[in-house]
């Protein structure tokens, strides 16, 4: 769209470009301040393939978030072929090692991210770990929310889950449909506490 | 001047880059403006203020080594997880604890005072000051040794792999091998349960019987999801008191002449609540136990509420009522209690009713949370005079608003131990004024039970087998021979049954029970030598002789099965093999004053050539 510009805009059309389509499509991912685990800023939205993209939004010291590796993995699994995983620790004082060691006792196979200044925490708007985020192959946040609802409160954990929320949600993105609850808070740690 | 469109889309733009500092503080909802504003309270500073809160009060757990999954000992620590302490105090899901205060007072009470909570919250909407380093107090100091001392034995499992994937908690029962030689008295026992972030609590069942053991093998069945076994007491030591673990609670030496009497050959269960994993894990708990020379001379028995077999709460109950009375037949003191149900109770409540008819409080639970069970005891003992109603009101809610609903939409729910069944138990832990009230308080608690379950097998045999180890064999012959009808395979109601009946000197009756219960457990000593017994009492000696045979293969060392041989074989004549197992049974325990007079007697006999065919009994008249 070609438009005249008002003063200041004149010299620096990319930022008005950038804003402009951010508030014309509100939830489009961005990611340029989110790391692997090797300190390289890593984008998860980067991928061309136009698959699925799904946040795993997690904490070390989160027993809740601990406790849903196995469910996490069958999770990823079921659902390899048509969406990419990540793995992401929000916490500031999670360096790349202890990730790392995190990841190898969790058994886990999926690559991880570091989100220290919550850039994908915002975009996801998620609030405890663990809770996901599920963006469509355009990249559209479709779901944020809980896994599942096996923990009611936080120290209630049902004896097993009833909703299978993420699930749900994944295999609606990847057959392009809508999903009813776009977001359902899960139970856990708070992600945004101090420093 | 005109704003065009354009610039009208600029400026609203512009509302949109305070988002990224705003949602940081999405967690309590307030905007950045808000934490400026200045407070007309003094500041709370986290060195004066709250770390004596969490010093007291969360470091007991949450330290490296505890079962809190952070650590809470410095600035630092509690300043990254503030918003969260915030949330979880105020909503007092932290620090856990489930009587209501005032409504009995308990030891190691871990609730915070509505000023405490107040003052985080202050601390936090204040910025969070760390405040002067003078101020701070000393770090309170954790033993992860043995909080009781050093103990004299400390048994160890063998590490047990907890696995990951189930995604449910687990309840496995671990049979605790004790390598006493002989008879000892406990003073304290201290659990480690090895891995306490994975470990929710444990405790310990005495079972004094190996029948048991063996007859209820699936009990010790690893990974089952019911809670505790059935321990049917009728056994002359009554079991006596609770011997458990959970996050916080300190162990302790029991009073002066409260010990408990430990033989070799009872059985230590140790039953763990286990919280599913998200990796493997190894669990390796190990037990201290501390004895003494003294054996008790005051001895506790935990009296049990409950209404467990009448449960049946329909889908969509909200508040559904269990209650359960039992008038004491003595004083007694309260010393603890160990509240218990599973997920769909809210509220618990049990209080004592006086013959004067005042109320006493032992304990009401107004927010039951499953997780934090556990044993509370009471500062001070409450005395509870004879005649005094103890009662429970539970309430429990089957509808689906009741978050910790296992079954999704609501389904009608029985009592049994399975966490989608539900409970209804008060155990009770009371100290009888005078001792010899013990039985009687077992015998009230068990003519309850059967009066609650009238078709229940265990109910009879129970009361029968109290009967009988106060020697009221009389009145212990109904309910036996009841539970025998209802039961006949239970080898302990058939042992039981035949004693009492022999007791009572009516051996045509009791030498049938006696069989059976060889024949249903043929290794059974007991049983075995009680048959014996009862033959020889009937004049049969050579089918006594028999069965005293196999006694002693049974047991080899019990000094009365050779005695009551040597006794036997001596009266039909049988001098050499008589004297044999008199030196047998003087080997075992020399200076057996049966063994030595009877060997006496037997050799004095064998000298006499004359006497040698003789089948008459021991006291033989020397010929000249």
């Amino acid at each position: 769209m070609k438009v005249a510009l008002p003063f200041p805009f004149r010299a620096n059309s990319r930022l008005w470009l950038m804003l402009a389509v951010l508030l014309v499509s509100p939830g489009i991912a961005h990611g340029q301040h989110s790391f692997d685990l090797d300190g390289h800023a890593l984008n998860p939205f980067q991928d061309d393939h136009a698959k699925v993209v799904v946040l795993l939004f997690l904490r070390r010291d989160c027993p809740i978030s601990s406790r849903y590796a196995p469910t996490i993995q069958q999770i990823s699994k079921r659902y390899a072929d048509s969406a990419t995983f990540w793995l992401v620790f929000p916490d500031k004082t999670e360096s790349s090692d202890t990730v790392r060691k995190y990841l190898r006792d969790y058994r886990y196979n999926l690559p991880a991210l570091r989100d220290p200044e919550h850039e994908l925490v915002n975009l996801s708007r998620v609030k405890v770990t663990p809770e996901a985020a599920v963006f469509d192959r355009n990249h559209r946040l479709l779901y944020d929310g809980r896994i599942d609802d096996w923990y009611g409160s936080p120290g209630g954990s049902r004896p097993a889950p009833r909703t299978h929320d993420l699930d749900d949600a994944i295999r609606a993105a990847v057959a392009g449909k809508s999903v009813d609850k776009s977001d359902v808070r899960g139970v856990g740690c708070y992600i945004s506490d101090l420093d | 001047m005109n704003i065009g469109f354009r610039s009208k889309v600029f400026l609203a733009c512009l509302g949109l880059i305070p988002l990224g500092v705003r949602t940081s503080l999405a967690g309590s909802g307030r905007s950045v403006a808000e934490e400026q504003k200045p407070k007309s309270q003094a500041a709370r500073t986290f060195n004066r203020d709250v770390a004596p809160v969490v010093f007291n009060h969360c470091a007991a757990c949450h330290r490296p080594g505890g079962s809190g999954p952070f650590s809470l000992l410095t600035y630092q620590d509690v300043r990254s997880h503030a918003r969260q302490i915030a949330a979880v105090t105020a909503n007092r899901f932290m620090p856990p604890w489930l009587p209501e205060p005032g409504y009995g007072k308990f030891v190691g009470e871990r609730r915070l005072t509505d000023e405490q909570i107040q003052t985080i919250q202050q601390w936090i909407s204040g910025g969070t000051p760390e405040g002067a380093a003078a101020d701070l107090p000393p770090l309170p100091t954790f033993s992860d040794g043995w909080e009781l001392g050093k103990p004299d034995l400390v048994v160890k499992l063998p590490p047990y792999v907890l696995l990951a994937g189930a995604n449910t908690d687990s309840w496995p029962r671990f049979v605790l091998p004790i390598p006493v030689s002989g008879t000892r008295y406990v003073r304290g026992v201290e659990i480690h349960p090895g891995n306490p972030k994975l470990v929710h609590h444990c405790y310990i069942a005495v079972d004094r019987t190996q029948t048991l053991h063996i007859a209820n093998g699936e009990v010790y069945e690893v990974g089952s999801t019911g809670m505790d076994g059935q321990f049917a007491s009728g056994n002359a030591e009554l079991d006596s008191r609770f011997l458990t673990w959970r996050p916080g609670s300190p162990p302790y030496m029991e009073p002066e002449g409260m010990t408990w009497r430990l033989d070799k050959d009872t059985d230590l269960i140790l039953i763990m609540h286990l919280l599913s994993p998200g990796k493997s894990e190894p669990i390796q708990p190990s037990v201290g136990f501390y004895f003494s020379d003294q054996p008790p001379t005051k001895t506790p028995m935990i009296v049990r509420l409950e209404q467990d077999g009448n449960i049946d709460i329909p889908a969509g109950a909200r508040d559904f009522e269990i209650s359960d009375d039992l008038e004491l037949p003595a004083d007694v003191k309260v010393l603890s209690i160990l509240p218990h149900a599973h997920y769909l109770c809210k509220e618990m409540r049990v209080f004592a009713t006086l013959p004067d008819g005042t109320r006493q409080w032992l304990i009401w639970v107004k927010r039951w949370d499953f997780d934090w069970q556990g044993v509370f005891r009471y500062a001070e003992p409450v005395s509870l005079p004879k005649g005094t109603i103890l009662s429970m009101r539970y309430t429990y809610d089957n509808s689906s608003d009741n978050a910790r609903n296992p079954n999704s939409p609501p389904r009608r729910v029985v009592g049994g131990q399975k966490s989608t069944e539900e409970m209804a138990d008060a155990w009770i832990e009371v100290l009888p004024e005078r001792r010899e009230d013990l039985f009687a308080l077992e015998i009230a608690m068990m003519r309850h039970k059967l009066a609650k379950y009238p078709q229940e097998p265990s109910g009879y045999a129970d009361l029968g087998a109290a009967l009988r180890a106060m020697g009221k064999n009389q009145e212990a012959l109904d309910p036996l021979r009841q539970a025998a009808q209802l039961n006949p395979n239970n080898v302990q109601v058939q042992n039981n049954l035949g004693a009492v009946l022999g007791s009572l000197g009516n051996f045509d009756e009791a030498i049938p029970h006696f069989r059976e219960a060889l024949n249903l457990r043929p290794d059974y000593f007991m049983a075995c030598f009680n048959l014996a017994n009862a033959l020889r009492l009937h004049g049969d000696l050579p089918q006594a002789t028999r069965y005293l045979q196999q006694a002693v293969e049974l047991k080899p060392d019990s000094v009365e099965a050779h005695n009551q041989l040597g006794l036997v074989q001596a009266r039909q004549g049988k001098l050499k093999e008589a004297i044999a197992q008199f030196q047998e049974a003087l080997r075992i325990k020399p200076n057996d004053p049966l063994a030595q007079q009877s060997l006496e007697r037997a050799q004095a006999a064998d000298s006499e050539p004359e006497t040698r065919n003789k089948t008459s009994k021991p006291d033989i008249e020397i010929r000249p």
